[in-house]
């Protein structure tokens, strides 16, 4: 149950300023390190901003969402949305610079078939690299183990993440038995599902329980067909009195539309200089997370050979 | 098939069971009457390893192997060599090689090894040691002496107790024997009937019983349990203090969910949920599966942290 879950505890933030503040600070971590270790050659220049990191982050996090719904056998949504979760989770407190995005998110989506039940074996699960080589394949599994743990420590070990879509369910249940008014429930499924599809690549999951999204997915798709379902939320969700709560709600669901409005895909030319710039970001500091690795080896995490060619292969390869 | 014999007559257990079979200092077995035949002048060699001998050295053979018996043998003289015990060392460590090269002695000995040596061995050491030597066997038999008085007294203690409930049960037989011939007598010269004398006779009888009883019981007057816990001990026998709880009062458990009132499972079906659920497969309810359930679950997600916090 959400309501007494580390996602409401931990996982729920008051305002999208707390988590862009979480988000600068974990940049300007990174950029301390750095310049702290007292490299030759560095200038701030280098670095990427904090907009930048955000583009990066939207691409890559569209990219798992291509790689689970291409993903065979069939991906159920609550593990997609589990692992975009984590994905969000893990980068509010680490920068992107620190952690390539690339190997994390297939991180996340591992851990998130185990969390959900989604029972796929490890070489199964990369078999789904499939422009990837065996050999390939082998590589980032060992990648993938080796980044397992870590996420799982950054994610503070809370891994249950409730996601809206159950809740639809229910609230598509409730709606057909105690509200008649409303002549057919299910048609408004298409519509609320595509909004749950969009929020899912928003920071709402971190914003709002996922009753609510759900709730708003469902209203914003009956308004769209025409239909006033305030009488629901007044007669049936027993708001009438509570004029209060019901602003509020009406607050959190204009939030989590701008919210919407506001996500723009990543540009492709934008995509690809930033991209080329944290490769170098990465090639550069590499040690630094070399040894965080070998301390992992030592131990006894990771038993395998330390690989040498880790930055061989390319997301263009995941798809 | 009984492979125990002498080897010098070839007589077995078997061809004669009153077949004794000695053992000397070497190691090497022999039957009594070869003993007596080879051993006449009280000394001679081995017949299998030519050692000198002397009769007086031959035990009865207690092992079916008689290098075991060879063993106890070499062990009992080296002990009274090797007498030190743990608190002439400074160290357990010391006292553990010592016991390891006694051991060695032993071993060697045994199994003919370097015996000039060890025998060289053990004769430099009594005389290196010879006044720790003499002490310890004197210490040694003091000890042992002080154990045979406390058996000793033991036994002696049995012994006494044996021959009072001797003595005892003695007595008692006579007074019985004694209330048997009084009877008789009585039947012979009283004027009573004999069927008073007998009722007489029983009650007399019951009360030696029950006296004899009395003394049995009262013949340790001990003060002592067999524990060895003093009967006198004042064993408190007051009740525990009792203590009053109060008793447990049930409330309902109250589960804040942030959100409408979810309906409860039972209820469900009454309220018309499960008219838009799927219904559940036979296969599925074998393991207790329930469309409600499912339903259930749906709904609380639904409702749960759904209203944001109050203030």
């Amino acid at each position: 149950m959400f309501h007494n879950s580390s996602q409401r505890k931990y996982w729920i933030f008051a305002s999208e300023d707390e988590l862009e503040h979480m988000r600068y600070k974990a940049n300007q971590k990174f950029r301390n390190k750095i310049l702290e270790s007292g490299k030759a050659g560095l200038s701030e220049s280098m670095f990427l901003e904090r907009h930048e990191e955000d583009v990066l982050f939207r691409h890559y996090e569209r990219r798992l969402i291509d790689f689970c719904s291409a993903f065979k056998p069939a991906m159920p949504k609550s593990v997609v949305g589990t692992a975009i979760m984590y994905l969000r989770r893990f980068y509010l407190n680490n920068s992107i610079m620190e952690y390539h995005p690339r190997i994390i998110m297939l991180t996340c989506a591992y851990l998130s078939c185990k969390v959900d039940e989604f029972n796929v074996s490890s070489t199964q699960f990369v078999g789904n690299l499939l422009q990837e080589t065996p050999a390939g394949q082998e590589r980032v599994l060992e990648q993938i183990l080796e980044y397992e743990l870590l996420l799982i420590q950054q994610l503070n070990f809370h891994l249950v993440v409730h996601n809206p879509y159950r809740p639809m369910e229910g609230l598509l249940i409730d709606l057909k038995t105690r509200y008649p008014t409303l002549d057919n429930p299910e048609s408004l499924r298409k519509n609320a599902d595509d909004f749950l599809t969009q929020t899912a690549m928003t920071d709402a999951g971190l914003l709002f329980p996922p009753s609510q999204i759900a709730l708003t997915a469902v209203l914003n798709s009956s308004s769209r067909a025409g239909l006033n379902m305030e009488s629901y939320l007044t007669e049936c969700l027993g708001l009438r009195e509570d004029k209060e709560t019901l602003s509020k709600m009406y607050d959190s669901m204009r939030r989590m539309k701008t919210l919407l409005k506001k996500y723009e895909i990543p540009k492709p030319e934008e995509v690809n200089v930033y991209k080329q710039r944290l490769e170098r970001i990465h090639a550069e500091f590499a040690s630094s997370n070399n040894k965080r690795k070998r301390g992992y080896e030592e131990d006894g995490h990771v038993a395998k050979e330390p690989r040498m060619a880790e930055e061989e292969w390319t997301d263009e390869d995941l798809i | 098939m009984d492979d125990q014999g002498c080897p010098r007559c070839k007589t077995t257990k078997y061809r004669n069971p009153s077949l004794k079979l000695m053992v000397n200092v070497c190691g090497h077995t022999l039957c009594e009457n070869c003993v007596e035949m080879l051993f006449v002048r009280g000394s001679g060699n081995c017949v299998q390893c030519d050692t000198p001998l002397r009769k007086s050295n031959f035990r009865v053979q207690l092992f079916e192997d008689p290098t075991v018996d060879k063993e106890v043998e070499i062990r009992k003289k080296v002990l009274k060599i090797y007498n030190k015990r743990e608190f002439d060392f400074s160290s357990l460590r010391e006292y553990n090689d010592y016991l390891e090269q006694v051991e060695d002695i032993v071993y060697n000995l045994t199994n003919n090894i370097d015996v000039e040596n060890t025998k060289l061995r053990m004769e430099q050491y009594q005389r290196e040691n010879r006044d720790l030597i003499q002490r310890n066997k004197a210490t040694l038999t003091r000890e042992q002496e002080q154990l045979e008085e406390l058996l000793l007294l033991e036994q002696q203690g049995n012994e006494k107790r044996r021959l009072e409930a001797l003595q005892e049960e003695q007595r008692q037989l006579q007074a019985k024997r004694k209330n048997k011939q009084a009877l008789l007598d009585d039947l012979e010269q009283s004027q009573l009937p004999a069927t008073i004398l007998l009722a007489q006779h029983k009650v007399r009888a019951a009360q030696l019983e029950t006296q004899i009883e009395q003394q049995k019981q009262a013949v340790k007057p001990t003060n002592l349990f067999s524990t060895g816990i003093h009967m006198r001990q004042t064993v408190s026998l007051l009740p525990v203090a009792k203590i009053e709880e109060v008793l447990y009062d049930y409330k309902p458990l109250h589960v804040e969910t942030y959100g409408p009132p979810v309906p409860e499972l039972q209820q469900l079906g009454r309220l018309g949920y499960l008219n838009h659920v799927r219904a559940a497969m036979l296969q599925d309810t074998a393991g207790g599966y329930t469309s409600a359930l499912a339903c259930h679950r749906a709904v609380q997600d639904a409702f749960s942290g759904l209203f944001p916090p109050k203030g």
